[in-house]
């Protein structure tokens, strides 16, 4: 029996959007001694997608610790989300930017993500 | 008679009329917006190929990209390097792919497709004006070496990353 080939690459789904702003925020005083916050928003215009990772980066793309209500944000389709972003003031001079990459499940092909600067 | 009416329109109780704002809030930002415009599909012209080209019986998925500030963004689009699902695969997978600009809202944003830079399977593309731009993406993965792929479900992942300036 001839073996059966399922084609099945989907790279994009349907209205596949996500949106964060700001596109330059800003860090604040927190309310912790030692510890800066900025405040984003999150869109998801995604129904195949109901997680987004949040990542803070230098300018050589390397990790920086943070501290958020969330490390991966639950959203719904058509949500909108607001998250705080602590870092520390010791590592602030080194933030370049704060990312959120959707995480895709099985059926969805299309990884968006969107990346704000700090200026 | 007249002045009984008057007394009664004096004495009748006044109910002052309420209003009360309803405010309706926003703001605009700069923002950049990564929406599907086109699904894409693997074709398969030969047993051990699986191909988005057109000619390959494939259908090329395409990206749309909304900003409404210039110069602000990077585009950066990766094709696929792996299969993110796949029935298992016992030998190498030869992976290629590319991206170009495929349709633009502004006739300025024809330098884009001459300015990209490409670096592996990444194509970076500087979105100097503010606007929508479609991006075509084609990936071929290619099984051993004439190796047929067995049935099943293939699926990759393209990224899509909108890097603010």
């Amino acid at each position: 029996m001839r073996a059966v080939l399922l084609l099945a690459l989907l790279p994009f789904c349907n209205a596949v959007a996500h949106e964060m702003t700001p596109t330059y925020p800003t860090f604040m005083k927190s309310f912790m001694a030692g510890v800066s916050v900025t405040t984003l928003n999150l869109f998801n215009k995604r129904k195949d997608v109901s997680y987004y990772e949040i990542g803070v980066f230098t300018d050589e793309w390397e990790p920086v610790p943070f501290v958020s209500q969330y490390t991966i944000i639950p959203m719904k389709y058509l949500d909108t989300l607001s998250f705080d972003v602590y870092v520390s003031n010791l590592s602030l001079s080194s933030v370049e930017y704060i990312c959120s990459v959707s995480q895709v499940q099985a059926g969805a092909t299309v990884s968006s993500k969107i990346c704000s600067r700090i200026k | 008679m007249k002045k009984l009416l008057m007394v009664c329109v004096l004495l009748a109780p006044h109910t002052p009329a309420y209003a009360e704002d309803t405010n309706i809030s926003g703001s605009v930002q700069t923002r950049c917006l990564i929406t599907t415009d086109t699904n894409g599909v693997f074709g398969n012209p030969l047993p051990s190929k699986l191909s988005t080209l057109a000619a390959d019986g494939g259908v090329a998925p395409v990206v749309r990209y909304d900003v409404t500030l210039a110069d602000a963004y990077l585009a950066k689009i990766t094709t696929p390097t792996t299969f993110s699902s796949s029935p298992t695969l016992t030998d190498s997978v030869t992976w290629t792919g590319s991206t170009a600009v495929s349709k633009t809202s502004d006739a300025g944003m024809s330098v884009y497709e001459t300015a990209k830079v490409t670096y592996g399977s990444t194509t970076q593309f500087d979105l100097t004006i503010a606007g929508s731009t479609w991006f075509s993406s084609e990936a071929a993965a290619v099984y051993g070496v004439s190796k047929s792929f067995s049935g099943g479900n293939y699926t990759a992942i393209v990224l899509a990353e909108c890097i603010a300036k």
